[in-house]
């Protein structure tokens, strides 16, 4: 799925804008299954987002700069789903928080009746994070993700390999 | 006994009762009834105090079977009841005046199987989308009929002149997940609520006829993914009973170990959750702090957070690794500690009291009609625990001291939940120093069960789960039916939350524990 950029462009500005945006993400407050309570575990004592900009969960749509899909969709979740991300206000960013709604996950099989094969198929989506359930790392880390997509730069060095 | 009475009156009722060993098929006494006659046997049942347990259907292509499991509190002795209709003509009375807990699985019954319970006052989508085409749970393509699908689009909510609709929900910070309830308001106070369910309906139990047994069960702790251990538990010893499976005394003492930690996270997220609801931030990340040290111990011995896969049909996966006993005892300790802390932070607390003292009041004659366990029943001055009526895994060996109180609110509900995280830190120290040695696994596990059907029932963190598998011998199941002790605790609410205050609704849905996914199932 294609999301149009901003029809007027500023440069410089638009660098900065995204500087101050990537530091304050702000998340909607929408937990949908098991991938839920690691979000909440992420936001925790242990875990704590908030070191990364990111701890204000916003339960309006309309104050949230992205939106965390953490469970699976169903037919019937997912006009509200796609309802929750057009009350956004732009710009906005998805991501697909477990094999759930990246995919299905283990909830496919043939002939199923009842569950939309991933979140791709009626919002776009910016990062992916496989597992079931993710790590709260994992989240963290897709933070990480969405704040280099918006500036460009990777904020914290890539772990080491050491396998 | 109350089960010896009943069963005069029933059989003086025309029921053809039949006593079966309740060892090879977990309850006691097996009735057929004609379908005329269920809500005379729904009225004896009342009369000595049963508790619906559940309402299910089987499709046996020539004939539908609905089953009714009622148990008692005093008494656990399970009574399943049948009634077999044909599919051309599934018309039953509705035991819903009797039983409104019943109503709840009756509705479901009905967009499952297209089974029409006559006299039941609202037949309308309960789970599933309306583009529906067909039954989904009925073996074979068999399409909604036009007059049904009409009765299932049902009555649409009317606007009265002095009363209002509200929406609650899916996307609601204090419905846990994607509950919707419409509240018919009347100024401050509800009216009447219509609950909408199904938003996180993930065809648990039409996938568990698809797939064999062994693919299906890692799924089985996604249903309730707080206290996952339990619904495996449920699994794994319903095929153990079934299949005569002895588990060896190890591996019970490890599975007790093993869900009362689970138990106890499970209390310590809804303590955060709930108190969060109520507005009070700094418990929810005293909870989560505690709760991650839990998970840590269970991670180093399941491998995973949140859903395990843990056990095995005869036993368990992994025999304990290296210091796992020995850091359950520091958690003991730690935890112990920790209870001080809610004790001094919450317990007392005037705002928490005001809040919830007398509020959301449910009786234990409500309790028993829409079949509400767990927690929640026994803060309304019920000892019921199926760990003590009907021990599995360790609990054999020793059963936990149960927490009751007789308060009935949402205050006590609170209190029981904190006296359930004493005693299963009394029951765990009491565990690990009575781990026998011996193999983790039985040696010889039977690749399919046998023909036939089987329940079983453990106590998860929110009360009774239930699990009934009809076996045809082949390595699916031919039917399974989940019993979500969520699913019956919420029915209660419709009920509970009649005349009450808005901001009150929130305190009392949240005292009631609920998880949307095993709900829905």
């Amino acid at each position: 799925m294609e999301v149009r950029g901003p029809l007027i462009r500023f440069g410089l500005l638009e660098e900065l804008l995204n500087l101050a945006r990537a530091n304050s993400l702000w998340p909607m407050t929408f937990g949908l299954a098991c991938c839920a309570i690691e979000m909440m575990a992420t936001t925790a004592a242990r875990f704590d987002l908030a070191r990364f900009g990111a701890e204000v969960f916003r339960p309006s749509p309309r104050q949230c700069d992205f939106m965390i899909v953490s469970g699976t969709i169903t037919r019937k979740i997912a006009p509200v789903v796609r309802t929750l991300y057009e009350q956004m206000a732009s710009p906005k960013w998805v991501v697909a928080f477990g094999n759930c709604a990246i995919s299905g996950g283990p909830f496919v099989f043939e002939n199923q009746y009842n569950i939309i094969e991933g979140v791709d198929k009626i919002i776009p989506v910016d990062v992916y994070v496989p597992g079931c359930p993710p790590r709260p790392e994992a989240l963290i880390e897709a933070l990480l993700k969405l704040q280099e997509k918006l500036t460009g730069v990777r904020r914290f060095p890539v772990p080491e390999r050491r396998w | 006994m109350v089960a010896e009475r009943v069963v005069k009156d029933l059989q003086a009722l025309g029921v053809d009762l039949e006593e079966v060993p309740y060892e090879r098929r977990g309850y006691c006494f097996d009735g057929r009834v004609q379908r005329e006659g269920i809500l005379g046997v729904a009225e004896a049942f009342d009369q000595h105090g049963y508790f619906i347990e559940d309402v299910l259907c089987v499709d046996f292509v020539n004939e539908l079977e609905l089953v009714y499991h009622f148990n008692h509190w005093e008494d656990p002795r399970r009574f399943s009841i049948r009634v077999r209709v044909k599919p051309s003509d599934p018309e039953v009375p509705s035991i819903s005046s009797v039983y409104p807990g019943a109503g709840w699985h009756e509705r479901e019954i009905h967009e499952f199987f297209g089974v029409r319970f006559k006299g039941h006052p609202n037949l309308a989508f309960l789970f599933l989308h309306p583009e529906i085409e067909a039954y989904p749970l009925r073996k074979g393509h068999v399409p909604i009929p036009e007059e049904d699908r009409k009765v299932l689009e049902g009555r649409q909510p009317e606007g009265e002149e002095e009363s209002f609709w509200i929406n609650m929900g899916p996307q609601h910070p204090s419905t846990h997940g994607v509950l919707r309830l419409l509240l018919k308001m009347r100024g401050e106070f509800i009216e009447e609520i219509e609950p909408i369910l199904g938003y996180m309906h993930r065809m648990q139990e039409k996938m568990a006829e698809v797939r064999t047994y062994i693919q299906y069960y890692p799924n089985t702790a996604r249903l309730d993914y707080v206290g996952p251990l339990a619904f495996s538990m449920c699994f794994v010893g319903a095929l153990e009973r079934c299949c005569g499976v002895e588990v060896p005394e190890r591996a019970q003492m490890i599975r007790l170990i093993t869900l009362e930690l689970n138990r106890i996270a499970s209390h310590l997220l809804w303590l955060g959750t709930y108190l969060l609801d109520l507005g009070a931030a700094t418990p929810y990340f005293f909870a989560f702090d505690d709760r991650e040290a839990i998970l840590d111990i269970l991670e180093g011995l399941t491998g995973s957070r949140l859903t395990y896969c843990y056990y095995r049909i005869g036993g368990v996966y992994e025999d304990l690794n290296d210091g796992f006993l020995q850091k359950v005892e520091e958690f003991i300790g730690r935890m112990r500690k920790r209870l001080k802390d809610y004790d001094e932070l919450v317990t007392g607390n005037a705002i928490f009291i005001g809040r919830t003292r007398g509020v959301g009041v449910l009786p234990k004659e409500m309790a028993r009609r829409f079949g509400v366990t767990g927690p929640n029943l026994r803060a309304s001055g019920v000892g019921y625990d199926v760990r003590i009526s009907e021990p599995y895994a360790g609990y054999r060996i020793f059963g936990p001291e149960i927490a009751v109180r007789g308060g009935c609110d949402c205050y006590d509900r609170y209190l029981v939940r904190l006296d359930e995280i004493r005693r299963s830190l009394d029951l765990l120290e009491k565990a690990i120093r009575r781990v026998p040695e011996g193999p983790s696994r039985a040696e010889r596990i039977p690749k399919k069960p046998p023909e036939g059907d089987v329940y079983f029932a453990t106590e998860s963190p929110r009360g009774e789960v239930g699990i009934y598998i009809v076996s045809d011998g082949s390595d699916r199941p031919y039917r399974l039916k989940w019993r979500s002790p969520s699913f019956s605790n919420f029915v209660s609410f419709t009920e509970l939350g009649r005349g009450m205050l808005i901001a009150d609704a929130v305190a009392t849905l949240g005292s009631l524990d609920l998880v949307v996914p095993e709900m829905d199932r």
